[in-house]
Order: C-alpha cells, then structure tokens, then sequence
C-alpha cells in the first residue's frame, strides 16, 4: 500500500534516474520531470473527460429509466471515441463575416486557463504539481481568462445569439464568482493559508476517532461548500445555470458557430474546468486527498481524491437531471440577493468558529451564526416566488 | 411555510429513486433493446406488398395473370407490370416484369383488396434499409415472388382464408363446368334424340 | 555565442527559459498595448488590452512579485476588462465595427503629447523621489502572509477607507439604477 502511495512519483523518478544514468544532463532532466508531471497531469484528465462525457449520458438516461449509450464497445465505454471520430472528421465551418483570426483563437484561449488551474491541486499525498503559497488565488485569477474566450466566441462568431450567449455567460461569471471567492476564503481563512496544500492538510486527523475534519462538516463549512458548489456549477455554466447555451433560446449561445474540432475543443475545456473545480471544491471542503475513516487510510491519497473528485462531479450531473434552467432574472437575483449574502453569514459565522474555540460550543454558535440568515434569506425568497395553486377560467 | 430549500431535497430524492430503481426494478426501464430484442408484431401487421405463388416453383405457381388492376389502382403508382408474351406475339397470362418501388408504396393495402387472383398480398418485413438509394428500393418479380408457405408463416388466419376461398372458387368453378358439361352432353343427348325421332308436327 | 546559448540551453534549461521568461512578458505587453492604441477595430483594441493585461500580470509573475500578478490577472482580465466590454456592447453596438472618430486631426499629436507630460511627470517623481536613492532590496519576493498582516496591521486604517469608498460607490450605482427602474 505504501508502495502504491508512492506509486506515482516513484515510477517517473526510477525513469529519470535511468535517463540520468544515460547521460542526459541534470537541467534537461528538470525539465523532463516538469514535462513528464504535465503529461500525466493532463493525460488524466482527459482520461476523466472521456469517461464523464459517456458516464453522463449514461446517469442521465438512468435517472430517466432508459439504458443510455451501450452500443459502442462494452456497456458503451467507446462511446468518447466514436465522439472524437465524428467531431474530427466533421467540417470546420467559420461564417463567411465572422472575424476569422478571434473566430479561430477563442477555442484555444478557453482551453489554457482550464489546464492552467490543474497545476496547482493537491493530487494526493506530497503531489502538488506546483507548489504556489497563493495557488487559491492563482486558481480563480487564471480561471478569469474563461470569460475572455467566451467573449471571444461569442463576439467573433457575427451572430446574434452568440453575441447574446456570451453577455449572458460573462454577466453570470461575474456574478457567480464573488460568492464562489467568498466561500474560498472561509476555507483559507481558517486553514490560515492560500496554499491548497495547507487547507488540506488542515482537515487531516479525525474527531472521536472516526468523524474527518474536513471543513464540510462544520455548519459554516457546509454552507460555504453549498455556495461554492452552486457558483461552481455556474462557473462551469452546467445545469440549471446553462442559460448561455440555453438551446431554447438562443440555439447554442457562443458555441452556435463553431463546429468540429473547434466545438470539441471548446466541450473539452468546459469539461476540464469543471473537473478543476471539483477538484477545488475537494481540496476545499472535502479533506483532499484525506481519507474519510481511520481504517481507510491505507488506500493510496490518490486515489481519494480522484473518487472525491469523481462523486462531486457525479453529483453535478444528478443535479442536471433534476433542476430545470432558471430564467435570466432569477439567475441574477438568486447571486446577488440569496448567495451573496449567504456567503457573508458563512464568512462570518467562520470568524465566529474560530474566535469561539473550534469545539462543540463555536460548532452551534457558527450554526446559529449562519442559520439565521438562511433562514430569514430563504424565507422572503420563497415567499416571492411562492405559486398559488393554478385556477382555470375557461375551463373546470 | 415550507422550511427552505425542502423542494429543491425532494426534487432530489426523486431523480435518485429512478436513478437506483432503474438498476433494481426492470420494468422500469420500457426501452426495448432492438436488434437483440425483437418487438413480436401483430398479425395483420403489414409493411409493402409481395406475390403469392403456389407449389415450389415460382414462375410456374405464379397467381398473378397480369391483370394490371393493381397496377392502376395504386394510389402512389409505385407498381410495373409488362405482360409476357409467347414468341408468337400472343399475350400470355403471366407478368413479364412486375416491379413495385417501396420508397413510392404507401402500404395502403388497396392492391391486395382489389386483386381477383389472391395473387398480391402485405409481407411484414420492415429491415428493408440499404446502402444503395435507388436500386435495392425497387423489387423485381423475383424479389417479390414469395411461396404460400411463407404467407401461411406470416398471416396464418388470413392464408388459411384464402386458401379456404381458392377452394371453394376451384369446386364451384369445377361443379360449375361439370353441370355444364352435364347440360352440354344433355342438350347433345336430346339433340340426337330429337335427329332420331323427329316430331310429328314438323310435317 | 549563438553555440554558447545552445549549449545553456540544453545543459539548464531551466535558466536559459529563465532569462527568456522575463523578456517575452514585457515585450508582448508593448506590443500589446500598441495594439491597443493603434487598432481601428474597437473590440480588438480591447482584446489586445485584455492581453496586456496578462502580459503584465506574468511579468510580475516573472519577477517573483507573486502576490501582484495574480491580483492583477483577477482584477484586472477578470473583472475591468471584461466591464470595457460590456460598455462597449452595451453602446453603440452599430459603430462597433468601424469606429474612426479617433486619431484625426490633433487627436494623435494631442494624445502623444499628453502621455509624454504624464511620462515626464511620473519620470520626474519617480527621481526625486526618496525610494529612488535606496538600494533595490534584491528579488526576494514578499510572502502572501506578510502582505495580509501590512494590509490587516500597518495599512488597516488606508485598508478600511478603501473599502468605504467601494461600499459608497456600490451602493450609489444601486440606488441609481433602481431609481432608474422606479421612473
């Protein structure tokens, strides 16, 4: 089990050392582990990319009792590659008055912050790609490069629903980010670090011998992962905050005109964002790569938080397939009015668990702290959308 | 006043229960797997038209006697026929070509209500898709050609009528010929009676 | 000298990059903010604003002030530039495409010369002022901890009225647009 720990890191050190010992000079040898890093970094991820894209089709279909995809290769596995034939060998379209050079970029800039982020998640144990003091703040400044490229698409693609997707995106990115960033903060607030390595090494050890610490299980941790789900999910523009794309309204929003590899490119970083931030939001109020019982901790850091990771983004599909599209106002007044304030109360309530001990006693002050906003919050919310039972004029 | 947040858990609780119970409960799940799993189709199911013969061999069987009503009654005209002819020019009752297009056939069944010889009749083969758009969409006299035991295997009631009726056609068409016969020599028997015994009156 | 710097090359790269990684940044943000200047095409003056923006963020990056960088990308492409672009689509969406009101007439000479003042003007400052005569502390970069505790200690007091004057002016951009709304 130790062994397999270290399984990652131990099998590129023994292919260096044996590139070392070919004379291969010590600095091209730096350089072909960052390299090495990155490709499997990246090569993983892909790997997640291709199995969610048929996994979610798969959940989808179940949750509406039907089998999903299960003709390409067994139980459907193949179905990625049949994807990637078929979008390869598609024609790439660029409208005759789009503007050719940004119509062109936008697909590649939407693909460099996607994989810039992933350098900075804690894989596991002592497995952190870059090892940054501020890599939560690296993660949200580089993820900010998103809304540049779907302005890009958008503007680029001369259309108007790509035009109207891409405001529609960049207004809800905005919006949605500064609770997303609230909510971080509580968990590097009280982890005392920006560094992600430290937050979860902050939620390592177990109350009473088997309850994690990870901050999920504090009432201001719980509400500051809920934010922070919900702003992720409209990071990642998926369901129910998919408006940009709305296909009822606006065809495809900034993907309207892209086709092909482009459109691949642009579901693939979509994809791969959102693994990011699942894996943000694991590092961040999951306990990483710790594991969630004593006994479990013999299974390998990795492979914790590659599940964690897996569940969080399988929780994002069931959510897809429960809760319809919300309307653009809704949208914004639910960030402005319900989660950015909420985000406030767990900030606080955070403060209060702190300064008031850490133990049982700030576990219910910080509840209180955080439930009372909830509540007043949530119940002005659902009164104004409240629906009165339907009453028919014409016909009984 | 519900406590916030109840619906969205409820709404929740929903998709999870289809989600797990479409892996427990297997009659949840109504899609039928089609090329392992074959819908078990109606009797008097029908897709396009084909032709009936009786016996073993189809050319000699054949019912079709190149009547052409079918052929005008067919609302779409999806339906050729070319009668054959002896090498003496004579028209023979037989079809020389006989080609229906089922990209044209609507299926209506009009060709099989209107045929006096039991001749053209619904098969219920529906895999009839092909690589070739014009071609293999066009069934000649031998691909429309099928055997009485094959409509007997697809329409057992409506066959069996049939052949019930071709029956009954052939003893009432044959008591017929015999009662004329019968007439025939009758009317011959008297005619020589009456060449032997003149009648009186004539004189 | 080009065999020397080949030789770098493969036996550090790590260096050799190094150097490079200081250079590019800084020449692509000239190149950019020119760009940006110079471009008819209003968007992709934006664009190319957007993109100095990055550049000078990985400048920082790349000089070791860490901190300021990614403050500067999240800031800054996060949140300015992509409010320039809603006021640009906003507005006028009809003169997007060709916008020649700029750069005629005094436009340029004007322009030249108001940047050169501000040039000078900041030049001057920036020689007379005291920090000019310090020794450069060297390139060892300010920990995010430390900046936090100036911010929350030394700076608490400039910390607050900053935020003050945000909560001000946010509050005055609402109260505007519902005034707008009730009307």
């Amino acid at each position: 089990m130790e062994l397999l720990e270290r399984a990652p890191v131990e099998l590129k050190n023994a292919f260096l050392r044996v590139l070392g010992s070919l004379g291969v000079p010590e600095g091209m040898l730096a350089i072909l582990s960052a390299v090495l890093i990155i490709g499997t970094v990246i090569g993983v991820f892909l790997g997640l990319f291709a199995l969610m894209s048929v996994m979610e089709r798969k959940i989808l279909a179940r949750v509406q009792n039907r089998y999903g995809p299960n003709r390409a290769g067994p139980f459907g596995l193949f179905q990625p590659v049949a994807d990637g034939i078929k979008m390869l060998t598609k024609e790439d379209l660029v409208p005759r008055a789009a503007d050719k050079v940004v119509h062109f970029l936008a697909p590649v800039v939407m693909m460099v912050p996607a994989l810039l982020v992933l350098a900075i998640l804690p894989y596991g144990r002592d497995m952190v790609p870059v090892e940054l003091e501020s890599g939560i703040l690296f993660f949200f400044a580089v993820g900010a490069g998103t809304e540049v490229a779907i302005f890009m698409a958008g503007w680029a693609s001369n259309n108007k629903y790509s035009v109207l997707g891409a405001m529609r995106a960049i207004a809800q990115m905005i919006s949605y980010e500064i609770p997303l960033v609230i909510s971080a903060v509580t968990a590097a607030m009280i982890a005392g670090s920006l560094s992600p390595s430290v937050i979860v090494a902050a939620q390592g050890g177990f109350a009473a011998g088997f309850l994690p610490h990870w901050f999920v299980t504090t009432p201001w941790g719980f509400t500051a992962a809920l934010l922070f789900y919900i702003g992720a999910l409209a990071e990642s523009n998926r369901s129910p905050f998919d408006l940009p794309e709305g296909e009822s309204e606006l065809v495809a929003g900034h993907l309207t005109e892209y086709s092909g590899f482009k459109y691949a490119t642009f579901f693939m970083a979509e994809y791969i964002g959102m693994f990011a931030i699942c894996g943000m939001f694991v590092t961040l109020f999951l306990g990483g790569w710790q594991a969630p019982l004593p006994f479990l901790t013999v299974v390998p850091s990795w492979i914790w938080f590659f599940g964690k990771v897996c569940f969080v983004a399988f929780t994002m599909v069931w959510v897809r397939a429960t809760l319809p599209r919300l309307r653009v106002d809704h949208l914004l007044a639910f960030a402005w009015k319900f989660l950015l304030p909420m985000s406030f109360a767990a900030f606080l309530s955070a403060a209060c668990w702190h300064y008031a001990g850490r133990g049982p006693a700030a576990w219910f002050l910080s509840l209180v702290v955080v439930g009372i906003p909830y509540l007043v919050l949530g119940l002005s919310f659902t009164s104004r959308f409240s629906v009165s039972r339907r009453t028919y004029l014409f016909s009984e | 006043m519900n406590f916030p947040g109840i619906g969205l858990l409820k709404g929740f609780v929903v998709t999870a229960r289809n989600f797990l119970g479409s892996y427990v409960e297997k009659d949840r799940l109504t899609t039928r797997q089609y090329p392992e799993e074959r819908p078990k189709l109606p009797e008097n199911s029908r897709s396009f038209p084909f032709l009936v013969f009786d016996g073993e061999d189809p050319e000699a069987g054949m019912r079709c006697v190149a009547c052409k009503i079918c052929e005008k009654e067919c609302p779409p005209q999806c339906i050729y026929i070319i009668q054959d002819r002896d090498a003496a020019g004579k028209p023979l009752k037989r079809p020389r070509i006989f080609d229906i297009d089922i990209s044209v056939c609507m299926s209506c069944q009009i060709c099989v209500e209107v045929c006096p010889f039991e001749s053209i009749r619904m098969d219920t083969d529906y895999e009839l898709s092909s690589f070739d758009r014009f071609g293999s969409l066009v069934l000649d006299k031998s691909k429309l050609l099928k055997s009485n035991a094959y409509y007997h295997g697809i329409h057992p009631t409506e066959a069996s009528e049939t052949d019930a009726r071709i029956e009954a056609d052939r003893k009432k068409k044959e008591a017929a010929a015999a009662a004329k016969a019968e007439a025939a020599r009758k009317a011959t028997a008297e005619k020589a009676a009456k060449a032997a015994h003149p009648p009186e009156e004539t004189k | 000298m080009i065999c020397e710097s080949l030789k770098t090359c493969f036996d550090d790269p790590g260096k050799f990059l190094g150097e490079w990684f200081v250079l590019l940044p800084a020449l692509v943000l000239l190149l950019a903010a020119a760009a940006a200047v110079v471009l008819r095409n209003l968007i992709h003056a934006t664009l190319c604003l957007t993109l100095s923006f990055i550049a000078l963020g990985i400048l920082f990056i790349a000089l070791g002030a860490e901190f300021v960088g990614f403050v500067q990308l999240l800031v800054y492409v996060g949140a300015v530039a992509m409010l320039i672009v809603f006021a640009i689509l906003l507005t006028r969406p009809e003169r997007l495409a060709k916008s020649d009101t700029a750069l005629s007439g005094l436009g340029p000479a004007g322009g030249a010369l108001a940047g050169f003042v501000t040039l000078g003007v900041l030049l001057g400052f920036l020689f007379t002022s005291p920090i000019a005569k310090k020794s450069l502390p060297g390139p060892a970069s300010a920990p995010v901890a430390e900046i936090g505790h100036a911010l929350m200690g030394d700076y608490k007091a400039a910390l607050i009225v900053v935020g003050v004057l945000l909560t001000a002016a946010l509050v005055g951009a609402a109260v505007l647009a519902m005034e707008d709304k009730n009307s």
